[in-house]
């Protein structure tokens, strides 16, 4: 409830928009009234043989009645329509100051491409509330009050009558379906996780399936978990349709009650009979805009559940707000430490990192090796302050990040992780993210060392760098880091899809930019490792040998056997 | 299309009650209107009081009840009809699936497959539930308005056949303009529909250049782009109800206007047809309006039913099994291989012409570039891709002619990537076994597989959940969790996929150790990227762009073939 409270909050900004589309809503909703109405009343008129301009008078209204209708709903359709896209857009930006602060420390919590999709998803469908659950209430309210105070006038019962129909169909009937619907949706949505986990591991796991022979098994498994689903479904699409059954039966037998009334008034003279046609069309079409109600709940429970989640994402944070009043880094050659650090995954069940210290001095060259799911990248991750340690302290320059400012690490940081984002534009635009003043040349000198010179600063670069291939990202990567001027290299396994020979070069380039800064490279290969200050060997979260490549190289332990399986490799 | 239709046949009893309930419906329809009418006459012009109305309102509730109850149960009979049709499409997906596997899952398409199963079939769903049934409705029901009207004056009958096709001409007019403009804008929208998701799944690397709160703008600018660009196909589609609500309005005010001058000039009919009249043509209008949205609904459906087609048809050969039985469960079978081929479609990567001969308890090794149909050999061998020709003999009979369940119980596949289940290591490693494998032989598996440190580490040991909803396994751990399931399975012949790199040194030994008491009782075969693999196989066959280049021992080749001994010579340098 809350959440939605401040969709509508953000909502409000396009009053403007809002008001047209209930004005011509409403519009809309009583000229098609008065239209039935009228038509009622013509008919009645036409039997009394009147004169015959009343009879035009009556026409023409009618007519008039009938193009306002077609007009408004029109204009009505544009302006809401218009007003969501734009209240959308104001959620896009909304959310999006409320997330960059938490980014990408929240991306941890959530198995990441599942969040992102899930705030688009969710963003989307609350088009519907404005569209589906907030207006149209609104009108439906203002168009039965003005009727019911028409009709009034003609017979203070009949008002009655439809008031009650209202409260029926627009409020009792939904409310109603509301309760049911919540739990058959519940149950929907079990079992379409079900069903999906089991298609999940048909498909994925088919080959060991097959050779094990354990398909049929899985076959027969994931129908019945489709059958059960499929029923579900059907469970859920039968009382939607009850739901509006009901809805529409009920607003038929409101009609029927004003016109027993109308007879029952009309007999006993306290109502003109020429009057209850008009009252019984007036019935008919009142009740037309109502039935829409019955999908009410439906899209009020989808946005409810959505906004839900949304603000869920960037409420369950309390660090950010300190974040930015902590102390920065200052700008110069950091050493990195790290003191019986331990690091814990949330969704993981033990811990990444083990218990780990080490200590690189100002302007070291060190490499870590491992094999995969060693805890490599996340030690990276940790100096980043992107996520924080369970245990233990990181220094840099003897100054705790717990108490430092993650922005001005990352300002004196050039780096260069396993996934580099390229957004949609053209090359020149992905590498500026570097810095706004570089010039052209420096741009294309950059791109030139890490041999993509057969790329010109204004190539096009799709989302996510589609058209890139994995080597052409890395490097592309490579060079947005090098125009950096940062003191800290953090680079994750940077030419893991480049060739050898390009890798060397490439490698050779880095570290003689990197002179006098400090630099901690993650790599799978372990071909160059000579020219390292320190090798920092990792096994399951540990640091299991530490030393200059001689001293490993001596002590044939760890790095030693994996050097020579290495060897072995094709 | 056409399997929608193919659907629609199958279930012709459901589809007669649609019928049935949609003439209800209309009949129901008209029935109201005449009771409305009845009443409203007796009490206007006659001077019938309550009691005189009281039966015509009872046989009126009656009307209304069977009128939304037929709606009800056409739109019931939609929804199970549409329920049975995703049932059968995700039965017949699935056994395609199940024939022309393996290709699949080597291109990886396994994703874009799971999609359809689950959100392409659910989409189908509302072709049955609410298209069909609101066709036959909006069909039917018009019709009979119609015919009634004609009986009853027909003047307002002629005036409602003139202006009903106005309706879908219309649509089918403003349809194709929308069609037309959502093209135009087709290029801008893409580009801005997905402007948030990218700055999001960018947020990181923005943040690290400290970019990020500069994107505001950059957000709000393609949100409202995307807004203006949809604005423009809606205006479209908007304009089209505009016109169509306009038809209908002028068309109802048309007929009003005929009836009062009938009723009053020419006393051509009385009030009862008049009054009947104007009330079904609002009626017989608004029926012909669903139609048009119908259709409009339909469409998303259809589209769906189309990739659901398209996967259907996607035709393979089918691998074929027979009915033969090894005469030595236990033994190796002797492979041999007859000019065996395989390719992946025209102008596509084709495995050709291989001759090998791989005799009980060998061990074998495919080299190769990458590309060079190493994997799909594999596959072959293990009978898993349909050959497209040649054949493979196993003990003098074609591999077709045995029993699947009996060429797959000699065989172990170890992959690079084995796929863990959602379940408990228990369950996992059983899989290995088709027979119901005892918790005594999974444990020694596991302790074999290297992989029973890990699990006594743990409070509940086997049991313990692991895959998908369970803990997370690294690659290694992986690795020998396969390893156990080959344990347990103690194959005749073992087809292998060498980890490329980055296992961990205790995984390494273990693998090679496993690896070697495997193959003590039986023939393995693998795809090798290790030297001593290499140098350690009784055979090597030499793979170049889907040929066989060369086969024989290492040193045999390294003698003969300048290509491959230019292959094995680069890594020991160390430099690769």
């Amino acid at each position: 409830m809350k959440d939605l409270a401040i969709v509508t909050k953000l909502m409000m900004f396009e009053k403007r928009d809002i008001f047209l589309s209930i004005l011509v809503g409403f519009i809309a909703g009583i000229a098609g009234v008065g239209l039935f109405a009228a038509s009622g009343y013509l008919i009645s008129k036409a039997a009394l043989a009147p004169p015959l301009y009343a009879l035009i008078v009556l026409t023409s209204t009618v007519k008039l009645l009938g193009f306002t209708r077609a007009l408004t709903r029109y204009a009505e359709r544009y302006f809401s329509h218009r007003a969501t896209f734009t209240i959308l857009s104001n959620l896009r930006v909304s959310l999006f100051e409320k997330i960059e602060p938490l980014a990408p420390g929240i991306f941890q919590k959530y198995r990441s491409g599942d969040l992102l999709a899930r705030i688009v998803g969710d963003i989307e469908s609350l088009q519907n509330f404005f569209l589906r659950v907030f207006y149209p209430p609104i009108v439906l309210v203002l168009v039965f009050l003005s009727t019911i105070f028409f009709t009034a006038f003609f017979s203070i019962y009949a008002a009655f009558v439809l008031f009650l129909g209202l409260v029926m169909t627009g409020f009792v009937v939904p409310a109603i379906f509301a309760i049911k619907q919540r739990r058959i949706d519940q149950d929907v949505r079990e079992n379409r996780a079900v069903l999906s986990t089991d298609v999940t591991e048909y498909l994925y796991g088919f080959r060991d399936l097959k050779v094990y022979q354990q398909l049929e098994s899985r076959e027969e498994q994931l129908l019945q978990s489709s059958g059960q689903y499929i029923k579900e479904q059907e469970v859920e699409g039968i009382s939607k349709l009850f739901s509006q059954s009901l809805n529409t039966l009920v607003s038929h037998i409101i009609t029927a009650i004003v016109l027993g009334l109308g007879v029952y008034l009309v007999a006993n003279g306290s109502l003109e009979g020429v009057l209850l046609a008009m009252l019984v069309m007036i019935s008919i079409t009142v009740f037309e805009d109502a039935s829409p109600m019955a999908a009410f709940p439906i899209y009020y429970h989808d946005n409810q559940r959505a906004a839900r989640r949304l603000f869920q994402v960037v409420k369950d944070d309390k660090t950010s707000a300190n974040e930015r009043n902590l102390p920065s880094i200052p700008d110069e050659v950091p050493s990195v430490r790290m003191d019986n650090v331990t690091f814990t995954f949330e969704d993981e069940w033990r811990p990444t990192l083990k218990d780990i210290s080490f200590e690189l001095e100002k302007g070291s060259k060190t490499a870590i090796v491992g094999p995969s799911g060693s805890g490599k990248s996340t030690i990276l991750q940790l100096i980043l302050k992107l996520y924080e340690p369970v245990q233990g302290d990181i220094k840099l320059n003897d100054l705790s990040l717990a108490s430092s400012n993650k922005e001005s690490i990352w300002s004196m940081a050039n780096v260069v992780l396993q996934e580099n984002h390229f957004f949609f534009g053209t090359i020149k635009e992905n590498l500026l993210l570097a810095g706004d003043d570089l010039t052209d040349k420096q741009l294309t000198e950059a791109l030139q060392k890490v041999k993509l010179d057969r790329f010109s600063l204004s190539d096009d670069v799709l989302e996510k760098g589609a058209n890139l291939s994995g080597g052409e990202k890395q490097r592309l990567a490579i060079a947005r880091a090098l125009l950096k001027k940062g003191k800290l290299w953090l680079l994750d396994e940077p030419t893991s899809s480049v060739d050898a020979l390009t890798e060397k070069s490439i490698h050779e380039c880095i570290l003689r930019q990197a002179e006098k800064d400090t630099l901690i490279l993650v790599s799978h290969r372990l071909a160059g490792m000579e020219i390292m200050d320190h090798i920092l060997v990792m096994d399951q979260g540990e640091i299991v040998e530490f030393g200059s490549y001689e001293e490993l190289m001596g002590k044939k332990g760890y790095f030693y056997e994996m050097k020579e399986i290495e060897k072995n490799l094709l | 299309m056409d399997k929608l239709k193919a659907m629609i046949k199958q279930q012709k009893k459901r589809m007669a009650l649609l019928v049935l309930f949609a003439l209800i419906a209309g009949t129901m329809v008209i029935a109201q209107a005449y009771l409305l009418v009845i009443i409203i006459e007796d009490a206007f012009l006659g001077d019938a009081n309550l009691t005189d109305a009281l039966p015509w309102l009872g046989i009126l509730l009656l009307v209304l009840l069977f009128r939304t109850g037929s709606t009800y149960l056409s739109g019931r009979t939609g929804v199970k009809i549409g329920a049975h049709a995703k049932g059968e499409f995700r039965q017949s997906l699935l056994h395609q699936y199940k024939v022309t596997p393996v290709q699949a899952s080597i291109t990886g398409q396994s994703g874009g497959k799971v999609s359809i199963l689950m959100d392409a079939v659910d989409e189908v769903e509302s072709y049955f539930s609410s298209y069909i049934p609101q066709v036959i409705q909006s069909s039917l029901i018009p019709l009979l308005i119609l015919i009634v009207v004609f009986t009853q004056h027909v003047n307002s009958g002629l005036i409602m056949i003139i202006t009903a096709p106005f309706i879908p001409i219309f649509m089918i007019i403003i349809g194709m303009q929308t069609q037309k403009k959502s093209e135009e804008q087709l290029d801008k929208l893409a580009s801005f529909s997905g402007g948030f998701l990218d700055t999001l799944q960018g947020l990181t690397t923005l943040k690290l250049f400290g970019r990020a709160r500069k994107q505001k703008q950059t957000i709000e600018k393609s949100s409202l782009g995307f807004r203006d660009a949809t604005m423009e196909i809606l205006k479209v589609a908007f304009t089209s109800s505009f016109m169509l609500e306009l038809i209908s309005m002028l068309s109802i005010g048309i007929i009003a206007l005929e009836i009062a001058l009938q009723l009053i000039l020419f006393d051509g009919i009385t009030f009862f047809v008049g009054f009947l009249i104007l009330i079904l043509a609002p009626e017989f209008y608004t029926s012909l309006k669903e139609l048009g949205s119908a259709f409009h609904n339909g469409q998303s459906s259809i589209g769906a039913a189309k990739k659901i087609a398209e996967e259907l048809t996607e035709s393979d050969n089918e691998i074929t099994w027979g009915e033969k039985e090894f005469t030595e469960v236990h033994q190796p079978p002797n492979l041999k291989l007859n000019q065996v081929s395989f390719s992946y479609g025209v102008d596509q990567f084709h495995l050709s012409a291989i001759e090998a001969s791989l005799p009980p308890y060998s061990s074998v090794a495919i080299v190769g570039r990458s590309g060079s149909g190493k994997s799909t050999l594999l596959h072959l061998l293990a009978g898993l891709l349909p050959l497209s020709e040649g054949n493979i003999f196993a003990d003098g009979s074609p591999l077709s002619d045995y029993k699947e369940a009996e060429w797959f119980s000699k065989l172990s596949y170890i992959s690079q990537h084995p796929y863990i289940f959602s379940g408990t290591f228990a369950e996992n490693i059983a899989i290995g076994s088709t027979n119901d494998a005892s918790r005594e032989a999974i444990q020694a598996a596991a302790e074999q597989a290297g992989i029973m440190d890990l699990v006594q580490s743990l409070e509940k040991g086997l049991d313990t959940r692991v895959g998908e909803a369970g803990r997370g396994l690294s690659g290694g751990e992986k690795q020998r969790l396969a390893l156990a399931r080959a344990f347990l399975n103690q194959p005749s012949l073992i087809l292998f996929d060498e980890p490329t790199t980055g296992l961990d040194l205790k995984t390494e030994r273990i693998l090679q150790n496993s690896i070697r008491k495997l193959s003590e009782n039986a023939t393995i075969i693998t795809v090798a990227h290790r030297l001593h693999t290499i140098k350690n196989a009784d055979q090597i066959l030499f793979l170049e762009e889907g040929k066989l280049a060369g086969k024989g021992t290492h040193e045999e080749l390294v003698a003969s073939l300048p290509a491959y001994a230019a292959m094995v010579s680069v890594q020991q340098g160390g430099t690769a």
